[in-house]
């Protein structure tokens, strides 16, 4: 008795298992299936274009022939122009952050400076990785399967990532806010280009900053910086500004730190330490800011910026980036290379032209400080403490 | 296309090396193993030094699966000696990895790109010219892949292998053959985050750099490939659960690359990732359960 129930309940199991198997298998054709049709369109389309370019030329040549032909001609010199003025760029960026946010903003301004104008001659496919660099790759990869004209790559590890997989390709890439292409390998250590990759850098200008913290507080010595440990960005600026400091009389008081949890308590031990703070374009410290200000405030210190939008939350001045300006070089710069007038590999990297001043009037007045005439009258400054 | 199709075979096949380990684990333990976040990056960050400092690109292969073993040792000492709890145990190893990855490569992001690797070297470039250099990664992976799965597969199959296999699913078994479970135990951690670490250490390779954050995460990519693997393949007789790990891992990549190619945010990938677990593990209980009922 026992054995046949065993047996029939083998039996069914095994019926079930065939059943739950085959819908398990039908999910994944399904998934293969809309792959292939994704893909497969992608290509159509392509190929259409492909097509529709071949015939305006077919047809511009047999209209030069005949003069009677005039108004097909000029139709397909309309055909011409759109097919040859349209653009396809793949943009990803690394993290929803800020500024590389404003960098993306201003690489399509930059484009549009230049008459590239998405959503006329111009196809945005952007995507963003969230820090996943597991994603950044496969980010990268489909641009490079569905054949765009331009990769833009936000951000250091997505720089990396785009240049890991289209080197082996001629696919152009033009990356942004990346601080140290030399660090990073994308270009020699002499600066010349290492592929048909090339960009803008937000190398901080550390400095103007220096210089213009000493004209504000003539008496402090003790600068506190903040860092992700795991930001290679943020490594290169503080080694730069330990460099720098002593010329300024300044000594760097330098936290590391692993993550957002810990930013309050570094923050209070720094805050004991030091005379001001600096921020650099750390990417975990910037998204804390607040706090940061918060206790240093409180605790009566002045707190420098190192972008716009750090002034406008109440950082109280700034010799810093504007990185809707750094992603209009940027766009400009892609536009170059799609227009044919350079290649990504010819063009060198650039750094932001020009450091601007920025302060902010009412957070100077919250800690009795007066920001130099000198420089706010060459620069912008805010009277608000935006939230 | 084909780039998009080569991508997912590529990464697939290394993501399959980690999923060795976490079969290992996961599959043939039961013991979750979040150790791997940071071995996976550890076998990079080897890798990653060892490449900088001029070194043949081929030493980083031993070197990394050793160091991920070592680290693998350390979460089994922790758990069977200390009695710390599996869970913990890993998350433990983990978070002291993050600091001596930093250690090891120096600093957080690490770049190889103008070094010579496994996939790049005059004797690759000799052997795929021109028109082969497409498919030289894909070969050389797929290679490699094979290799450790025949290695595998062999191991399974001598008395270490049977009594790691007996572990998860008998512990008295091995307890009755006079046999120390917790070795056991630790030589399975040592094996599985060895294959994370060598995971970590051509993911390194093919992608030119080391990037301190890349270990996050991976615990659920590597189970999101067992688990699909297993389900969808482990029970058709003729195949070994290593070669549906395999599949499973290029099937997964499959999906994360439609999700991007539909213009899905790939923020919420993770959520899709969430979503597919739940369906296929609870496909999986309830039909047990259902047995379970019709039984009683």
């Amino acid at each position: 008795m026992k054995k046949m129930t065993g047996l029939t309940n083998r039996e069914r199991r095994g019926t079930e298992d065939r059943r739950s198997r085959r819908a398990l298998l039908v999910i994944a054709a399904a998934l293969m299936a809309l792959s292939l049709v994704g893909c497969g369109s992608s290509s159509e389309e392509n190929s259409s274009a492909g097509a529709s370019a071949a015939q305006t030329t077919a047809a511009q040549t047999s209209g030069a022939e005949g003069e009677e032909a005039n108004a097909a001609d000029e139709e397909t010199e309309a055909m011409a122009e759109a097919s040859e003025g349209s653009y396809s760029i793949g943009i990803g960026q690394f993290a929803e952050h800020g500024s590389l946010d404003n960098c993306r903003e201003g690489f399509l301004l930059g484009l549009a400076e230049e008459g590239i104008v998405e959503g006329e001659n111009l196809t945005i496919d952007y995507d963003n990785a969230n820090s996943d660099g597991s994603i950044a790759a496969q980010i990268m990869q489909s641009y490079v399967g569905s054949d765009m004209d331009l990769i833009c790559a936000i951000a250091t590890p997505m720089a990396q990532a785009a240049y890991a997989v289209t080197r082996d390709t001629d696919m152009p890439v033009i990356y942004t806010a990346v601080t140290d292409p030399a660090a990073a390998e994308l270009v020699k250590s002499d600066g010349s280009n290492v592929g048909n990759i090339t960009g803008t850098s937000d190398k901080l200008p550390v400095e103007e900053q220096l210089q213009m913290i000493r004209a504000i507080l003539p008496e402090a010595k003790v600068l506190g910086i903040m860092y992700t440990t795991s930001e290679a960005n943020s490594e290169a600026s503080v080694a730069e500004y330990k460099e720098l400091a002593p010329e300024y009389g300044f000594e760097i008081y330098e936290t590391g730190i692993g993550s957002q949890a810990d930013i309050p308590i570094a923050a209070d031990s720094m805050i004991k330490d030091v005379d001001c703070i600096t921020m650099i374009t750390d990417n975990t410290v910037v998204a804390s800011l607040p706090i940061i200000l918060d206790k240093a405030s409180a605790a009566g210190l002045p707190v420098f910026g190192s972008e716009v939008e750090q002034v406008k939350k109440g950082c109280i001045a700034a010799m810093g980036l504007d990185y809707i300006e750094l992603g209009k070089q940027t766009g400009r710069m892609a536009a170059k290379v799609l227009k044919g007038e350079a290649k990504a590999a010819e063009l060198p990297y650039e750094l932001i032209e020009g450091a601007s001043f920025y302060g902010n009037s009412t957070a100077a007045e919250e800690l009795g400080i007066e920001l130099p005439g000198s420089y706010t009258e060459g620069g912008e400054v805010f009277d608000s403490i935006s939230e | 296309m084909s780039t998009i199709i080569l991508g997912i075979f590529e990464e697939g096949l290394v993501y399959a090396i980690l999923s060795f380990g976490i079969y290992i684990t996961y599959s043939i333990l039961d013991f979750p193993d979040l150790s791997v976040d940071g071995t996976y990056p550890l076998g990079a960050a080897v890798t990653a030094a060892i490449i900088a400092a001029g070194l043949d690109p081929l030493i980083t292969l031993p070197v990394s699966f050793l160091a991920g073993a070592l680290a693998g040792i350390c979460t089994g000492l922790i758990h069977v000696k200390l009695r710390v709890r599996d869970l913990l145990s890993g998350i433990i190893v983990s978070t002291g990895l993050y600091s001596i990855n930093l250690r090891i490569a120096g600093k957080s992001n690490l770049p190889i790109f103008s070094k010579d690797s496994i996939f790049s070297n005059p004797v690759v470039n000799g052997i795929f010219t021109e028109g082969l250099s497409q498919i030289s990664k894909l070969s050389i992976l797929l290679l490699i892949v094979i290799v450790l799965k025949l290695l595998l597969d062999a191991y399974m199959n001598t008395r270490s292998g049977y009594l790691l296999r007996a572990c998860g699913s008998n512990r008295s078994l091995v307890i009755s053959l006079a046999k120390n479970d917790g070795f056991v135990k630790i030589v399975g951690l040592a094996l599985a985050n060895g294959f994370a670490a060598f995971a970590g250490c051509i993911m390194a390779q093919k992608q030119g750099y080391f990037e301190l954050s890349m270990g996050t995460g991976m615990m659920v990519i590597g189970l999101a490939n067992v688990i699909i693997g297993t389900q969808l393949f482990g029970r058709l007789s003729l195949m070994k659960s290593t070669t549906a790990v395999i599949l499973g891992a290029i099937i997964y990549r499959a999906c994360v690359a439609i999700a991007i190619n539909a213009g899905l945010e790939a923020g919420d990938m993770k959520l899709i990732t969430a979503v597919l677990f739940l369906v296929i593990i609870a496909v999986g209980n309830l039909k047990k359960a259902k047995l379970k009922a019709s039984h009683s």
